[in-house]
């Protein structure tokens, strides 16, 4: 059944570690919307809401999913594997431009999609030289 | 598919590859692990589990919508076909990195045994399709008693 598409937590702080080196690299998109927002879509197949950590540290988005594979009870032969479950971990540099506190995260399908909106930019201000006494 | 011509002899893979094309009867999981890329093997990667009553095959399918799938059965073979879509508007984007790939897809499996094709159940959740098909009477093992 297609998942609902809601909103999930990003939040701050050290990034998590995958729990072994075999942790697959998921396969991503990256493009920009033409309002500047950056949009990253990787595919987490087997992940669910609970099982995907997003955080954002110093500027590195860090992507952790757990996506096991449910394994069918033991009196079935592996004919042919194709695929297995397992952890998937990518992290990214983000650049400044990006706005950090609305950064969004939604999973549907197995697909994870983060907004990365750009920030407004900062305003130029003149500054008013006064005549000095 | 070979991506890298290595010179001859010295491709480390190529017994690897010999195991993958013989006829579905495969169990490893280094092999697993090479087949992630969407360029070096068939989309989707697939799981067949041989069971004493069913068959169960597994389908990796990230973001791709029910709607857009199309599975059916003819006599033995399994075809798990569909389409996954890219994102809409896709003229006005503008990407940086594309690896994921879209467009249509179509992946036959030719399963171990006959099945009942009537009592064939099939779920998509999380990305992760699982088909399930019970095995017709005829297909299944009985044990022959030696007087």
């Amino acid at each position: 059944m297609t998942e609902k598409n809601e909103k999930m937590a990003v939040g701050v702080g050290r990034p998590p570690r995958p729990a072994d080196e075999n942790a697959f690299s998921p396969l991503v998109d990256i493009y920009e919307e033409q309002d500047g927002t950056t949009v990253l879509a990787a595919e987490v197949p087997g992940a669910s809401r609970d099982g995907v950590d997003i955080r954002v540290d110093k500027g590195v988005l860090t992507i952790l999913a757990d996506a096991p594979l449910a394994e069918p009870a033991e009196e079935y032969a592996k004919m042919y594997v194709g695929f297995t479950g397992g952890q998937y971990y990518r992290a990214f540099a983000l650049s400044d431009e990006i706005d950090r506190d609305k950064i969004e995260a939604r999973l549907s399908d197995g697909l994870l999609t983060i907004r990365l909106p750009r920030a407004a930019a900062a305003k130029t201000r003149k500054i008013q030289v006064k005549a000095g006494e | 598919m070979t991506p890298i011509r290595w010179p001859s002899g010295l491709d480390p893979f190529s017994s690897l590859r010999y195991m993958a094309r013989e006829l579905e009867q495969m169990v490893g999981r280094s092999l697993a692990g090479e087949m992630q890329g969407v360029g070096g093997g068939a989309y989707p990667p697939v799981n067949v589990l041989n069971g004493p009553n069913d068959t169960i095959v597994q389908c990796e399918l990230a973001g791709v919508a029910r709607d857009d799938l199309d599975i059916s059965i003819t006599g033995e073979t399994l075809v798990i076909k569909g389409t996954k879509k890219p994102p809409a508007d896709e003229e006005k984007l503008h990407y940086q990195r594309r690896e994921r790939g879209s467009g249509e897809f179509n992946r036959t499996v030719v399963l171990p045994n006959q099945v009942e094709a009537d009592r064939v159940e099939a779920k998509l959740a999380n990305g992760i399709l699982t088909v399930r098909l019970p095995k017709s009477e005829a297909a299944k093992s009985r044990r022959i008693s030696v007087k």
